[in-house]
């Protein structure tokens, strides 16, 4: 990994970890407040790809790992990987990774606006909702023995801020390659 | 910024981070496997005595441990609700025990202690050529070091708005703090090239 990337995936961990100090926000429609956090996860994939986007998120987490009160609401420590929570905190790391890798493919400098807003929602929908979800959801109903369909069902709640939060990165995916393009071209 | 790391002088406080590491990696899944609840919740106040025994005080233990103890308390409470009594005992006891002991060894453990400990575990990864394990600890201080100037940026951002009558909304604060904060990237990479940090690339 080049200093330049390694300084990239560091300045992009800050960026997560002040959208966590951010106070959460509720929306009429949602039934659970959100919070910006997890909406710099799929940041990481739009903005920096798969490897540098991985990279960021990974940092995030030693950080909470080492006991810093990084995670939104001041969490940190090892102790926020006890939760019955915690499954989604680690699915975190391939929600990037996937978020970042589907934008590499799917977007390309030569399409409209409306096609790379469209594959950038892709990608974010794919990696920070079903895979989060899918790593959230399996960890919850393991480690509580509550099985996958009550698990599934606890967490609907929080689908709809997250599907949001991936529209406002595909936008802001979008944006930023505009101003700024750093997503690796693999398509 | 703050840390969770709490002056002491206990018995925790003297072992090595790597000896706190295996034996909660080892109590983690040691817990997986104990399936009485009343066992569990024996494991539970051992726990909570060694918790106690840091000193770290009523009042600045329930800031730490509330976050993390509330998630468990409601999936628990939902697990009575569609499971059984004994299955939510046995999350409640088994979490809780996991997240006290987890929480003693952050409160023990420096953030030197932890680099160290994580540089030594990533050498044989440097070994078969997937990370630098100097890199790790440049990493995290320097997001560290980021985090602040990132917070002023924001706040620059916030006020842009407020001073041009404008509401502030997500996408108008994300992008612009994104893109000025990853502007910075090359100077800041060059500057620990300059200084040699990483030695020869």
């Amino acid at each position: 990994m080049s200093t330049r990337d390694l300084v990239l995936a560091a300045l992009f961990a800050a960026i997560i970890v002040v959208l966590g100090l951010l106070p959460p926000i509720a929306i009429g429609f949602i039934p659970v407040p959100i919070t910006a956090q997890s909406l710099g996860v799929m940041l990481a994939g739009v903005v920096l790809g798969a490897k540098r986007g991985t990279v960021a998120v990974l940092l995030v987490l030693l950080l909470v790992a080492i006991g810093l009160p990084v995670l939104s609401g001041g969490r940190g420590g090892l102790a926020a990987f006890a939760a019955p929570t915690s499954g989604f905190l680690i699915g975190w790391v391939f929600a990037a990774f996937v978020t970042g890798y589907l934008s590499e493919r799917l977007i390309s400098r030569s399409q409209t606006g409306l096609v790379q807003g469209a594959g950038f929602f892709l990608a974010a929908l794919t990696g920070g909702v079903v895979v989060l979800y899918a790593f959230g959801i399996t960890y919850l109903a393991l480690i509580t023995g509550l099985g996958f369909k009550q698990a599934f069902l606890g967490s609907l709640a929080f689908v709809p801020g997250d599907v949001l939060k991936a529209f406002v990165a595909a936008l802001a995916g979008r944006a930023v390659m505009v101003g700024y393009p750093l997503l690796p071209q693999r398509a | 910024m703050n840390t969770l790391y709490v002056e002491g002088n206990s018995l925790l406080h003297r072992l090595s981070a790597r000896v706190k590491l295996l034996a909660l990696a080892l109590t983690g899944i040691a817990l997986i496997f104990i399936i009485s609840p009343f066992a569990l919740a024996i494991a539970a106040l051992a726990a909570g005595l060694l918790y106690a025994s840091l000193r770290i005080g009523w009042r600045q233990s329930w800031l730490r441990l509330r976050p993390v103890f509330l998630t468990i308390f409601v999936v628990a409470v939902f697990a009575f609700f569609v499971s059984s009594a004994h299955e939510a005992a046995t999350t409640l006891f088994r979490l809780t025990t996991l997240m006290l002991l987890a929480a003693a060894a952050t409160a023990t453990t420096t953030i030197g202690d932890f680099i160290d400990e994580i540089t030594l575990a990533a050498r044989p990864l440097e070994r078969i050529g997937l990370v630098k394990a100097a890199d790790i600890g440049l990493s995290v201080g320097l997001v560290i070091r980021f985090v602040p100037e990132v917070m002023t940026r924001y706040r620059a951002i916030r006020e842009a708005h407020a001073a041009r009558g404008l509401k502030p909304r997500p996408l108008t604060l994300a992008v612009p703090l994104i893109i000025l904060t990853l502007k910075s990237a090359d100077e800041i990479a060059a500057a620990i090239d300059a200084r040699g940090i990483r030695g020869q690339n």
